[in-house]
């Protein structure tokens, strides 16, 4: 299986690099969301948007992003 | 007929400088034979004082091909049966071989360290006929006078052989990991690709990447929360102060909000005042490592660099010896010869003169002790050439650093004022020094600024001047730079203080990183990978450092070369094995990372027309011609494409032109480097043209 973001190998959606990456995602939603009450997809944005965000991060916000249209 | 002594010492400064200091005259007679400098001094005896070019000897395999692993037969050999760059060392062995025929003694006078050791060990058993057992030793810290003619009149009866036994593991070992692995990974892609490509991988190089790929995936993999914090400031007779509040950052947009409401243009009551003093101790003596990254921190130095310049003020015998570890000055260097020395420089003058005043001269020193150097000290020479800046600096870095460990403690006051609005706190904090102490000393080095408060009571007004929420967000955890990698690596106890900083220096010219906030690249990701998922114990950092103590046991006789290199072997074996049985699936991982990695060092930027491609350096399919091309052009959607040089090397400049903004390429031919702004429309272009017409004219008219 390859993943959703890149070419290389996965074992499930997500190569062992953008895995870790998309689990960060998950994991910090409630952080967000109990900050400043947004969506799962304004989130999204936020995050993909953020100069912070890493790479691989952006990466998968994006290709969530795509999804959910 | 007067007796001769051959002297060996490590490289042809260092020789200058040591017949300088044995010769009577102070005049020794340079010889050049076959190229090769040395030296003759006279003193009681002929002194011939020869030089190495470093190590002239190196590992090499017993026998066999290059291109096949695993290899665990070798031996030493003369360098240039190994290298093809040193050519140049068969005839400095040549030349040491033909005058150690006609001496009657010898004595090594390398560097009183592993390598230095090593290299007179080398020189004397091979190029020498087995004079490693004969020789004496001189040992010395710097290489003043003084300290040189005392190490020549008491040298040790015979060579440190606990030291070179050590030094001798090290670099057997070493080879060991690095030609096997390095192999291992270079002959997996080649195999796979049919294309060759230097991989390299050691037994420290493997863990420090391990290091930095481990942060490297943090920050690619950080997703940012938000916080909010608040800006205010005060007034007070007039001025304005920044203060902070009593909780730095809200989790909540409202409850920050609610803080602004309550305390926007109110005014506040000083409720407390709290004066603390503190006592500042000196710092302590600088060990190669502390010296490094103060030179980074201050002037920007890569530790390499600090550490090249370290060792050109010691062949100049303005500093002691650099590759220590040690934080003690003992009372053996003599503080007061050196201050006085160091007072004839009229910048050092008035506060060498204070501290030769005091009643006792006692140093602050740190924990880590070296048994070969004491930390680095200013010899109290001052220098004989003008010195170009990089050498001034550090040189001045360490004086003053030498001077500020006899200073006394400086006191800082520091006020932390409470003020109360609304039932919300502020606190304005103020510091300043009430004695200076040894920052006297270190200045300009010192890193400490004062921030005076005004006079204030208890229960006085204050007007609330601004309040504002700021939106912030967390950061990822920093980068590594060359300084803080090379404390996380001594923190953790690998490599050496001598090999440290070239070790990351070969993950850069290897391809692994890049740029000085070290960035992991694709392909070192990827070498990452191959090494933790098929050899962990090859990076593993607890392994690593077991080995580095092991290999330290045998400078104080507590453990044995042969044991240290039985235990490798063992323990490369089931490694090579492995890699050997996966070299398929390696070379295809690795062969891809190679192929990323090339494309990359083709891109030169965003493309200007489409925006969303990337320029590229491509080569015509049909006349081999380069040229710039988008990355779209594949998809059909941008044929934007500009012409380059054909002759000469072309590469991404990572520069951007000043005037137009474009990416700039890097073109080198016939040794004249320039940087092409290939923006057909660059103004900077157009003033140029102008300029050239306009010198025609002028030279035609």
């Amino acid at each position: 299986m390859k993943c959703k973001v890149c070419e290389r190998e996965a074992e499930n959606e997500y190569c062992e690099l953008h895995e870790k990456a998309h689990r960060n995602i998950l994991r910090e939603y409630g952080v967000w969301k109990k900050a400043s009450d947004v969506s799962w997809k304004q989130y999204l944005i936020e995050v993909a948007k953020n100069p912070h965000t890493g790479v691989w991060a952006k990466e998968v916000a994006e290709s969530l992003i795509s999804e959910t249209k | 007929m007067e007796k001769s002594i051959l002297i060996v010492t490590e490289k042809p400064s260092a020789a200058q400088r040591i017949a300088k200091a044995l010769d009577y005259q102070g005049k020794p007679e340079k010889v050049k034979d076959d190229g090769v400098p040395y030296f003759l001094a006279h003193r009681d005896q002929k002194l011939v004082v020869v030089p190495a070019l470093g190590h002239l000897y190196t590992i090499v395999h017993e026998r066999g091909r290059r291109n096949y692993y695993p290899v665990f037969n070798f031996k030493w050999a003369p360098r240039y049966s190994a290298e093809r760059r040193a050519k140049q060392t068969r005839k400095w062995i040549e030349v040491i071989s033909r005058l150690a025929n006609d001496v009657d003694g010898f004595i090594a006078a390398c560097d009183y360290d592993l390598e230095g050791s090593l290299i007179s060990y080398c020189l004397l058993k091979y190029a020498c006929g087995g004079k490693e057992v004969v020789a004496k030793r001189m040992k010395f810290s710097t290489l003043t006078k003084r300290e040189l003619e005392k190490a020549y009149e008491e040298p040790l009866p015979h060579l440190d052989f606990a030291l070179i036994e050590a030094g001798r593991t090290r670099h057997e070992v070493d080879w060991l990991y690095g030609v096997n692995l390095s192999r291992a990974l270079t002959l997996a892609a080649k195999r796979w690709s049919g294309r060759y490509a230097t991989l390299s991988t050691g037994r420290v190089q493997g863990p420090t990447l391990k290091f930095l790929v481990g942060r490297e995936r943090e920050i690619r993999s950080f997703v940012p929360t938000p916080y909010w914090a608040l800006k205010v400031k005060v007034e007070i007779k007039g001025s304005t102060y920044e203060v902070e509040y009593e909780t730095k950052t809200f989790e909540k947009k409202m409850d920050a909000d609610a803080v602004v409401k309550a305390c926007k243009g109110k005014i506040g009551e000083v409720e407390t005042i709290e004066v603390r003093k503190l006592q500042q101790k000196p710092p302590i003596p600088f060990d190669l490592g502390k010296l490094q990254t103060e030179a980074y921190s201050l002037f920007g130095y890569t530790p390499r660099r600090t550490s090249y310049v370290a060792q050109r003020l010691y062949i100049e015998a303005l500093i002691s010896y650099p590759r220590t570890s040690s934080q003690k000055l003992p009372p053996t260097i003599n503080y007061t010869a050196i201050l006085k020395a160091l007072s004839k420089e009229a910048s050092y003058k008035k506060l060498a003169s204070e501290l030769l005043g005091k009643d006792e001269l006692k140093p602050v020193e740190g924990k880590k002790e070296d048994p070969a150097h004491p930390a680095i000290y200013p010899t109290g020479n001052l220098p004989e050439r003008e010195l170009r800046q990089p050498e001034k600096r550090i040189w001045d870095l360490v004086v003053r650093r030498f001077m500020a460990v006899f200073g006394d403690p400086a006191i800082r006051q520091s006020m932390k004022v409470c003020i109360g609005v609304n039932g919300h706190r502020f606190y304005l904090r103020g510091r300043r020094f009430l004695k200076e102490g040894w920052t006297r000393f270190y200045r300009p080095y010192v890193r400490a600024e004062e921030a005076l408060l005004p006079a204030l009571k208890e229960g006085e007004k204050v007007q609330m001047k601004r309040v504002v929420r700021e939106d912030k967000f967390t950061r990822p955890p920093p980068r590594y730079n060359p300084s803080s990698l090379l404390q996380k690596m001594e923190e953790e106890g690998i490599g050496t203080k001598a090999t440290r900083a070239d070790i990351i220096e070969t993950l850069h010219s290897r391809g692994y990183v890049a740029e000085e906030r070290i960035v992991v690249t694709d392909l070192g990701f990827d070498v990452a990978d191959v090494l933790g998922r098929y050899c962990p114990r090859v990076t593993s950092v607890k392994f690593t450092r077991e080995l580095e103590e092991k290999m330290e046991r045998i400078q104080t006789n507590s453990e044995k070369r042969e044991n240290v290199l039985v235990e490798t072997v063992s323990q490369l074996k089931p490694v090579l094995e492995e890699l050997k049985g996966r070299e398929q699936i390696i070379g295809q991982v690795l062969t891809k990372a190679i192929k990323r990695a090339r494309m990359q060092e083709r891109i030169i930027g965003n493309c200007p027309d489409c925006e969303t491609g990337k320029l590229m350096i491509l080569y015509s399919r049909k006349t081999r011609k380069r040229f710039i091309g988008c990355t779209n052009y594949f998809k059909g959607i941008c044929t934007t494409s500009f012409p380059l040089p054909q002759r000469g090397t072309v590469k991404p400049a990572q520069k951007n032109c000043k005037r137009c903004g474009w990416p700039l390429v890097f073109v080198r031919l016939k040794r004249r480097p320039w940087m092409l702004c290939f923006n057909p429309d660059c103004s900077l272009k157009e003033e140029r043209r102008k300029r050239v017409e306009m010198q025609s004219l002028r030279e035609g008219s």
